[in-house]
């Protein structure tokens, strides 16, 4: 004889659905992917921006309290560290100073070999990740 | 106990009895008719009557949306809006009664957009009906205050723990000067007690979370708890009742019986028709038409069981709807009434009507009328349009 699952029922359910905290970590959503930002650690100034900006909690920090790599599992490549990175946006500017209608943003960094360069956070393909970053 | 009787009109009354309520937070944004509660209300605040956080807001979903994050920190939070705001309120609504926050909403029943009107009818709050919050419609001043005090009680009692939202009718009753009894401030205060919420989100002690994603495995049994929770309200309701009358003196049930007992024909309706149904039903008397009025003042939970027991002997119902569904068949009221009386095993004649649509006058001589015409009611009655110009 099979013996019955230990399922909760409706009766067993806190009021108003409330759960213990942190329950997000459990829940991988780094597949949902489509780019992936890749972290130059000698570009960076570590000035933290990024980690302050990511809507989720997907770039760690270090127990020296350093920017450390990303987290993988939980990022979903929105940009939004590439954005924001001012080392990025400075490498920009830069480019756009040189070459006034070339029309970059951070989102051409796979496409620029200057910005590739100099850039702190690159957005790049996860063809490109897979063959370059070695990143799943 | 003492009483104060004054002058107020029923945005007056709201705003006193949240006044003596005295909520933690209120967030709200103004919309005619039921701009004035806030409008007094934060004359209250500025006045340093209440010790109420009052937030100004950039819409009716702003306003809900700060109400629940207030509410599911601890806070005791109110409200107020009408119609379009209520309408804009809608998404949260939903979540607002799934986290079991007791809100509390003074509504001022105004007819939904289009065409565009300022004036009464029930259709934004029957627009809600299905959004889980306990709904009280009042007659007048006076039930608008005891009700919403009331309401504090019935929202926050912990089998309950749903928000709640009390009515009046736009402009009838919420801009009439009526008589108003009060009572004293510290009185209310007794009577509503301390809150002690459910969970408190800003206890860093004991982190929790709030509005977790619930997908195909737990969803259905969430939605049975809310079900619960409202048979819990209908056990409530009543007793929260029988306390004001025990401190305040008047008296409280799901609906309103006024001489139904001995009636053949009954009529039905929420809000300020009510008082002029009374008219009607003492008029039809002195001609020897014994007529009965069954007023529901709780339409959620919905009192099945209360309204067949006052008009199951009844010869024909008349149930009158201020606002229309569009299905073809009846207003919201019509139909759940005779989803009572088929679960209960009658099958009485009855003639459903829309009417007072956009704040359309309705007037005794038609309720009269009403009554009249229900001697030769079949038992499947179509539709019938109250006071359309045909």
């Amino acid at each position: 004889m099979t013996k019955k699952p230990d399922i909760k029922t409706w009766k067993d359910l806190n009021v108003g659905g409330i759960i213990e905290s942190g329950t997000s970590e459990h829940f991988k959503t780094g597949d949902w992917r489509v780019k992936v930002p890749v972290w130059q650690s000698q570009n960076c100034i570590q000035c933290m921006t990024c980690w302050a900006f990511c809507p989720d909690n997907a770039i760690k920090v270090t127990d020296e309290g350093k920017r450390g790599n990303y987290d993988y599992n939980f990022c979903k490549g929105c940009g939004i560290c590439a954005e924001e990175c001012p080392v990025s946006k400075k490498v920009i500017n830069e480019i756009k100073k040189a070459a006034p209608n070339a029309n970059i943003t951070s989102w051409d960094a796979e496409t620029n070999q200057t910005f590739k360069e100099k850039a702190s956070i690159l957005m790049v393909s996860i063809k490109d990740a897979k063959e370059k970053y070695n990143i799943k | 106990m003492e009483k104060t009787i004054v002058a107020r009109t029923g945005n007056e009354a709201m705003a006193e009895a949240m006044r003596q309520i005295n909520p933690d937070v209120c967030a709200a944004y103004p919309i005619t008719p039921a701009t004035e509660i806030m409008q007094i209300f934060s004359s209250f605040v500025n006045d340093g009557l209440v010790k109420t956080n009052l937030i100004t807001v950039e819409s009716e979903h702003s306003a809900i949306s700060a109400c629940m994050g207030s509410a599911a920190s601890g806070a005791r939070t109110m409200t107020a809006t009408s119609s379009q705001g209520l309408a804009l309120m809608h998404e949260i609504l939903y979540i607002a009664s799934a986290l079991r926050l007791p809100i509390v909403l003074a509504e001022v029943n105004r007819a939904l957009s289009g065409p565009i009107n300022i004036h009464c009818d029930h259709s934004d709050t029957m627009g809600e009906r299905d959004a889980g919050w306990i709904q009280i419609y009042a007659e007048n001043s006076q039930e608008a205050y005891d009700l919403l005090i009331n309401a504090v009680r019935i929202a926050e009692h912990r089998d309950v723990s749903l928000p709640i939202m009390v009515s009046t009718d736009g402009f009838i009753i919420s801009h009439e000067m009526e008589r108003l009894e009060m009572y004293p401030d510290s009185e209310i205060q007794k009577f509503i007690g301390e809150y002690k919420p459910n969970y408190n989100l800003l206890n860093i002690d004991n982190p929790i979370t709030v509005g977790s994603l619930v997908l195909t495995d737990y969803y259905l049994e969430h939605k049975r708890v809310q079900h619960e929770a409202m048979k819990n309200a209908m056990k409530v309701i009543p007793e929260i009742f029988a306390e004001f009358k025990k401190v305040f003196g008047r008296q409280y049930d799901f609906v309103e019986n006024y001489k139904c007992d001995d009636a053949d024909y009954i009529l039905i309706c929420l809000g300020s028709t009510a008082g002029t149904s009374k008219v009607a039903v003492e008029e039809l008397r002195q001609e020897g038409i014994k007529a009965g009025l069954l007023k529901i003042r709780v339409f959620r939970p919905f009192p099945a069981e209360e309204i067949v027991k006052y008009i199951s002997k009844a010869k024909a119902i008349a149930i009158l709807d201020r606002s229309e569904s569009l299905s073809t068949q009846a207003g919201p009221v019509a139909t759940e009434v005779k989803a009572a009386l088929y679960d209960a095993g009658k099958i009485i004649p009855m003639q459903s009507y829309v009417y007072g649509l956009g704040g359309r006058e309705i007037y005794v001589d038609q309720i009269k009328d009403v009554y009249r015409k229900l001697k030769n009611t079949k038992i499947s009655e179509q539709v019938k349009y109250l006071g359309v110009k045909e």
